[in-house]
C-alpha cells in the first residue's frame, strides 16, 4: 500500500517537473509572433478631442501672474534671478517662450491627439498653435541638432508586469502595456510660466499619459517631472487634467507668436 | 492520509505553477512623501475669498462666503481632521499598508495613513458599501478594484466638509472616484468629487506623491473631546461664527491683493474652461464691470433643489439598522422608529404610522420574539405615533406608552383613538426610565411641538430626536402646538451638549433623527449652525425694515435649500422662512 503512494508521489514530481518544464520551453521555442506596433499594442486610447481643466493653479496659468511670482516652482537662486527679471511690458515679445513642452500641458487650452503614423503620435494645442510629436521609433529620423520649443520626444509604452504562479517567475506572463511614457530633450529654452519663470535648453522633461472614467466622463491626466539642472533646485513634478469633448467644435487656436 | 496529502500539495503545486492571477496589482505599499508643486499657497493656509478653480455653483460660493474662520475654534470643530475628500492636498507624508488575510495571505484591503486625514481602510474584497441609513464618517467608506494598473476606488458616507480650507463646502450626499496610478517610484491621484449640491460638475484634481525610503507617515495621535480647550471664553451658548451677506470685507482683500475679478474669485464651472480667459480679459479692460467687485446681488441662478425629500427607505418597506449598543433604528414606516430591546423585552421609540405597523411589528419580530413593554412618544403626530395601537394593544405583560403630558392632551384634542393615547404621561423638565439594563432620561422641549421629548440611551450612548431634528428638510416648526423655532434651536444646542464623540469629532454619542440616516454630534452640529445662520439673518433683515415679502426675495436659505428645501409639500421652504421671520417680529 505505502509502495503504491509512494509511487504516486514520484509520478506525481514528474507530472510538475514535465508540466513546468513544458511551460518554459513553451516560452523559448514557441514560434515568434511579428511585433505589435506601437499603434497596434496601445492598451489605452488617447486620441481625440481633449479640454484642460483647470482647478489646480488656476491663479498661475488663467492669468499672467506677477512678476517675481514663482509660487509652487522649485526655482533655482539663478532661476529666481532670471524671473525677478521679466519685464511684464515686454511680455508681447515672448512669443511663444510659454508654451513650450516644459510647459504647454499646463497652459489652458485644448488637444487633439492623433496617430500621425504607426509609431508617432501627435499633440496639438489650440493655445499658442503647437504640434508635439512623440516618436516610438526615432531609427528613421534625421535628427539634427537644433532645438525647438517642443524638442525630441522619445515615447514608449510602460509595461506592467504580470504576477506568476506561486509568486515566483515560473510561468511569468509577458507584460502589457499601459502608460504611455514620453522623454522629451532638446528643447529651446523657455518659460514654465507665462511672467517669466525660466527652463533652460538642459531641461528634461519626462511625462506619463494615462485615462480614466469617472462620473460618466472620460479624462486624459499627463504627470509631468521638468528636470532642469540650472533654474530648477529639485525635480518640478506637476499632474494635469483633460476631459474628453465628443468633437473640435471648441476648437480656438491662437498663435503664440505675436 | 499523510501522503494523500502530499499528493494534493503536488498537485495544487502543478495548477498554481501553471496558471495566473487575472488582474493584476501593483504593489502601491511605502512610504510616500507628499510633493507641493501645485496650489502650494492653498495648501498651507488659504486666504479667504480665494476660490478659484473650484465647481462651485451659487450655493457653494454663497455658503463659502459666509464662512469665518474662526468657526474652527469652537469646542466642536477643533478635533475636526481633514475630511476624505481634501486629506490628500494636506502637506505631509502617506502611506500605504497592504491588509491581508491571516489564512490564505490575499489581500483584503489597503490602509491608507496620514496628511491629517484618519486612516482610511479601502477594502478590495467586493463587500458592499453600507446602508444608506448608516452614520457617516470624515473617511467614509472606500471600496477598490483593480483596472489595468490603476486601483479605482469609490468612497461614499463622507460627513459634510470641505473642498478647500477656506469655507468652500461639500455636502453630506458628497460621492468621491479616485485613480491611484503608480509609475515607478511616482504615485498620482486623480481625485473625482462629485456633490449634488455645492458644485455643478465633478471637481477634478491631480495629487502627486515621491516614494520615500526614510518618510514615516503619523498618524497624529489622538484627539478626544477632553483635549480641546477654550478658544472662545466668552462666546454665548449655540454662538456660530459667520459672515452675513452684505458683509464683503473678508473676501475683498483677496480680490484687491491679487488683481482677481470677483467673479473669478467665486469660481464656478465655468471658471476652469479655457474660454473663461477671454472673460477675464475684458474684465480687465474694464475696471467698472460689477463682477469686478465683490458685491452681494440677490441670488440669481436656480438652486439644484429638491423637488421632495430622498426618504432613504420607500414608505412600507421597512429597514431595519443596527445603531449602537442595544439599539436598532426602523426606517420606512413614517418617521424613524427606535427599538431597544433585552431581557425586558422591546422598547420602542415612536410607532410610525397606523398604516405600517404590520410590517414594523414583523420587522421586530424578525430581531426577537421577546414581547413589547413599552414605548415613548417623542411627541404628537401621526406618523410617530399611528403604530401606538397595534403595536401597544393591551394584552399581557401591558404596554406602557410614556410621552410627556402635552401628546396626551393633543391627542385627546385631535380626537385620535384612545388606543393610541399615551398610557403614562410626565409634567417636568424630564424623566427618569430603566429597561433592559439600560438607564434612559426623557428631555422635555417645547420646540416642533409643546411636547417634544429627546429620548437619551445612556448605556447604549444614543439619542432619539424626535421632530426636532430631521435630516431630510428644514425643521417643521407646528406652531398649532406650541412649536417654536427658538425651542427647536435651544433642544439642538442640547443635544450638542449631551452628545460626546469618541475623537476627531467622530461618532461617540449616536443620534437618530425623525427622518435620515444615523447621525453623530458633528452632523448636529451642521444642522445647529444653519439654522442659526438663517436666524441670524432673518434677524438682520428685520432690522433693516424689510418686510416678509422681501426677506422671501432674498432667500436666506439659499445655499441650504438644496439641501433641505421643499418647494411643494407640508412644509415648504417659504412656510420655514416665513414661521422664523414671524417668531422674530415679535
Amino acid at each position: 500500500m505505502s509502495r503504491r503512494i509512494a509511487g504516486l508521489e514520484a509520478r506525481s514530481a514528474i507530472a510538475l517537473v514535465m508540466v513546468l518544464g513544458a511551460a518554459l520551453s513553451a516560452q523559448r521555442g514557441a514560434p515568434v509572433a511579428p511585433p505589435l506596433t506601437p499603434k497596434a499594442a496601445a492598451s489605452i486610447d488617447i486620441t481625440g478631442n481633449w479640454v484642460s481643466v483647470v482647478t489646480e493653479d488656476w491663479r498661475w496659468r488663467m492669468l499672467t501672474p506677477k512678476k517675481g511670482d514663482t509660487s509652487s516652482i522649485p526655482v533655482s537662486p539663478e532661476g529666481k534671478k532670471i524671473a525677478d527679471a521679466w519685464d511684464p511690458a515686454k511680455a508681447d515679445a515672448d512669443g511663444c517662450k510659454a508654451y513650450g513642452a516644459a510647459a504647454i500641458m499646463r497652459v489652458p487650452g485644448r488637444l487633439k491627439i492623433s496617430w500621425l503614423n504607426d509609431t508617432t503620435l501627435k499633440i496639438e494645442t489650440d493655445a499658442g498653435m503647437q504640434a508635439r510629436f512623440l516618436y516610438f521609433d526615432i531609427s528613421a529620423l534625421k535628427l539634427s541638432s537644433e532645438r525647438t520649443w517642443q524638442g525630441l520626444s522619445m515615447a514608449e509604452w510602460e509595461k506592467i508586469p504580470q504576477p506568476g504562479g506561486l509568486g515566483v517567475s515560473l510561468q511569468q506572463a509577458p507584460p502589457k502595456t499601459g502608460t504611455l511614457k514620453v522623454v522629451t530633450r532638446n528643447l529651446r529654452a523657455g518659460y514654465l510660466r507665462k511672467n517669466g519663470v525660466p527652463y533652460s535648453e538642459d531641461t528634461v522633461v519626462t511625462e506619463y499619459f494615462d485615462r480614466f472614467s469617472a462620473y460618466g466622463s472620460e479624462w486624459l491626466t499627463v504627470l509631468t517631472n521638468v528636470d532642469d539642472p540650472k533654474y530648477l533646485s529639485q525635480q518640478y513634478l506637476t499632474s494635469t487634467h483633460f476631459k474628453r469633448e465628443a468633437d473640435a467644435s471648441k476648437w480656438s487656436p491662437i498663435p503664440c507668436q505675436p | 492520509m499523510r501522503h494523500v496529502c502530499r499528493i494534493a500539495c503536488l498537485a495544487a503545486l502543478i495548477v498554481a505553477a501553471t496558471t495566473r492571477p487575472a488582474a493584476a496589482q501593483i504593489d502601491l505599499s511605502g512610504e510616500w512623501a507628499g510633493t507641493f508643486y501645485e496650489d502650494l499657497p492653498h495648501r498651507g493656509g488659504m486666504q479667504l475669498g480665494d476660490y478659484t478653480g473650484l465647481p462651485l455653483n451659487e450655493a457653494g460660493w454663497r455658503k463659502a462666503e459666509s464662512w469665518d474662520e474662526a468657526v474652527v475654534a469652537t469646542h466642536e470643530r477643533q478635533c475636526i481632521p481633514h475630511v476624505v475628500n481634501y486629506a490628500l492636498r494636506g502637506p505631509a507624508t502617506i502611506r500605504f499598508s497592504k491588509i491581508t488575510d491571516p489564512d490564505s495571505g490575499k489581500l483584503i484591503a489597503w490602509q491608507l495613513l496620514g496628511s491629517y486625514g484618519r486612516p482610511r481602510t479601502i477594502w478590495m474584497d467586493g463587500r458592499p458599501h453600507p446602508s444608506d441609513l448608516a452614520p457617516h464618517t470624515w473617511v467614509g467608506f472606500s471600496t477598490g478594484t483593480w483596472d489595468r494598473n490603476t486601483l479605482v476606488v469609490t468612497t461614499t458616507h463622507i460627513k459634510m466638509g470641505w473642498l478647500q480650507r477656506n469655507g468652500a463646502p461639500t455636502s453630506d450626499l458628497t460621492t468621491m472616484e479616485e485613480r491611484f496610478v503608480r509609475h515607478g517610484d511616482y504615485l498620482m491621484v486623480a481625485t473625482f468629487v462629485n456633490d449634488p449640491i455645492y458644485v455643478s460638475e465633478p471637481f477634478v484634481r491631480t495629487t502627486n506623491f515621491i516614494l520615500s525610503l526614510t518618510a514615516n507617515a503619523n498618524a497624529w495621535g489622538n484627539c478626544a473631546p477632553q483635549q480641546t480647550v477654550d478658544e472662545l471664553p466668552n462666546a454665548a451658548r449655540g454662538y456660530v461664527p459667520h459672515h452675513l451677506p452684505d458683509d464683503t470685507q473678508h473676501i475683498q482683500e483677496f480680490v484687491t491683493k491679487n488683481g482677481v475679478p470677483a467673479d473669478g474669485a467665486r469660481g464656478g464651472a465655468a471658471t476652469t474652461y479655457p474660454e473663461y480667459m477671454k472673460t477675464l480679459e475684458q474684465l480687465a479692460k474694464n475696471a467698472s464691470d460689477p463682477r469686478n467687485l465683490p458685491q452681494q446681488p440677490l441670488p440669481r441662478s436656480d438652486n439644484p433643489r429638491r423637488k421632495e425629500a430622498p426618504l432613504p427607505a420607500p414608505p412600507g418597506e421597512i429597514k431595519v439598522l443596527p445603531v449602537q449598543g442595544n439599539i436598532y433604528l426602523l426606517s420606512g414606516a413614517g418617521a424613524n422608529i427606535v427599538m431597544q430591546m433585552g431581557d425586558d423585552g422591546v422598547l420602542l421609540v415612536d410607532s410610525g404610522a397606523k398604516a405600517h405597523a404590520e410590517k414594523v411589528l414583523a420587522a421586530i419580530r424578525q430581531l426577537t420574539d421577546k414581547p413589547i413593554r413599552f414605548i415613548i412618544n417623542t411627541h404628537f403626530d401621526l406618523d410617530h405615533i399611528g403604530g401606538n395601537e397595534l403595536l401597544g394593544k393591551p394584552g399581557a405583560p401591558t404596554v406602557m406608552v410614556m410621552a410627556n403630558e402635552d401628546v396626551l392632551r393633543a391627542a385627546s384634542a385631535a380626537k385620535a383613538p384612545v388606543a393610541s393615547w399615551p398610557t403614562d404621561t410626565y409634567a417636568g423638565a424630564s424623566k427618569d426610565m430603566f429597561a433592559n439594563g439600560e438607564a434612559i432620561q426623557l428631555f422635555h422641549h417645547t420646540a416642533h411641538t409643546r411636547g417634544d421629548s429627546l429620548v437619551f440611551f445612556r448605556r447604549s450612548d444614543v439619542v432619539v430626536a424626535g421632530d426636532i431634528y430631521d435630516l431630510t428638510q428644514y425643521p417643521v416648526v407646528d406652531a398649532a402646538q406650541g412649536g417654536t423655532f427658538a425651542g427647536i434651536l435651544d433642544a439642538l444646542n442640547h443635544i450638542i451638549e449631551i452628545t460626546i464623540p469618541k475623537d476627531w469629532q467622530d461618532g461617540g454619542t449616536l443620534v437618530v433623527p425623525a427622518q435620515g440616516r444615523i447621525a453623530d454630534e458633528s452632523d448636529v452640529v451642521e444642522y445647529r449652525d444653519m439654522l442659526t445662520i438663517i436666524r441670524d439673518r432673518v434677524a438682520a433683515m428685520i432690522m433693516k425694515g424689510m418686510t416678509l415679502e422681501q426677506v422671501q426675495a432674498a432667500r436666506p436659505t439659499y445655499e441650504y435649500d438644496g439641501r433641505y428645501g421643499m418647494d411643494t409639500g407640508p412644509w415648504t421652504t417659504k412656510m420655514f422662512v416665513e414661521t422664523v421671520y414671524r417668531e422674530l417680529r415679535k
